[in-house]
């Protein structure tokens, strides 16, 4: 079972996602950024579920197993679209909504069958497994696209600076984890220290987005090539 | 090159860094690293199950059960 300090940090990180909601309708951003919120009321859902199954069946039996991967892929295929939502305010200017669209449903397409191709040869759970490779696969596109985005939003003039802040913050949130992946992979024996940091994570994400809501104003614009031509001048 | 095309070609070259990114983090043969699950939100964890999957109970519902052929 996990302990007080887990279960505290899933207290903690239930609160920031309420708090990320609550900030987006305080701040009159909720329909502008309608996905985003809606990932995190997802969230929300889906931690009071888990919290329940865990407190009912505990940690090691399937229920709270199935329960935590099955989400797991739900929120990872809602964060997606979140990223994708990112893309089209970046990107709203220029009319390209309907390619971006087209793109990221083929680019799910290409994702899920990639992985159907590969767990089916290798898995007899193949519904299970799919899932928990979905989500996994799906993080990587995620983060690969969040890059991508990142160089976009670099060579634009001016970008509203909560979209930089949104886009900073899954880059620094999905970084983060592709780096313990690597770090495990170098020394496999840091693997279980580092997991421990997993659920720390998994809070800053609410945090930085309910920060951003709270705290930067609409309508202030940065130019992000100036923004990274100080961050290297220093 | 028209949009359409770039429509087509993007989303794969997407797939293929993100799918080579992950095998270069996750390909060192340690099943713990590849099937490290990915967190959305904070909630603890628990280790992808890989033994076999329990039996179904058996169908008691209401419906009549059939004669032998």
């Amino acid at each position: 079972m996990p302990g007080a300090a887990s279960y505290a940090i899933l207290f903690l990180g239930t609160l920031l996602e309420a708090l990320v909601v609550v900030s987006a309708i305080k701040r009159k951003v909720l329909r502008k950024y309608f996905v985003l919120n809606l990932y995190m009321v997802l969230c929300l859902l889906v931690s009071w579920g888990r919290h329940y199954t865990l407190a009912r069946d505990g940690f090691g039996s399937l229920n709270y197993r199935y329960f935590y991967f099955y989400t797991d892929a739900l929120l990872t295929i809602v964060l997606y679209f979140s990223l994708i939502s990112l893309y089209l305010s970046v990107f709203e200017e220029m009319k390209v909504g309907r390619y971006l669209r087209l793109g990221a449903v083929a680019l799910l397409a290409g994702t899920s069958w990639f992985t159907y191709a590969i767990v089916s040869q290798s898995s007899h759970k193949i519904l299970t497994y799919f899932a928990f490779e979905l989500s996994q696969n799906l993080y990587f596109v995620g983060l690969v696209l969040t890059y991508v985005l990142w160089a976009a939003v670099l060579k634009m003039r001016q970008t509203p600076a909560l979209l930089i802040q949104l886009v900073l913050s899954l880059g620094i949130y999905f970084s983060f984890f592709a780096a313990c992946y690597a770090l495990a992979n170098l020394h496999p024996t840091l693997y279980s220290r580092v997991s421990v940091l997993f659920p720390v994570v998994g809070c800053l994400l609410p945090l930085s987005w309910a920060y951003a809501f709270w705290r930067v104003p609409n309508e202030a614009r940065i130019a992000p090539a100036r923004l990274a031509m100080a961050g290297v001048s220093r | 090159m028209s949009r359409r095309h770039v429509v087509l070609l993007l989303p794969a070259l997407i797939l293929v860094a993100a799918m080579g990114l992950k095998t270069a983090v996750t390909s060192n043969g340690n099943n713990l690293i590849a099937a490290a699950p990915v967190m959305n939100g904070p909630d603890p964890a628990p280790k992808p199950w890989n033994g076999p999957d329990p039996a179904p109970k058996p169908w008691n519902g209401p419906d009549p059960a059939p004669k032998p052929w």
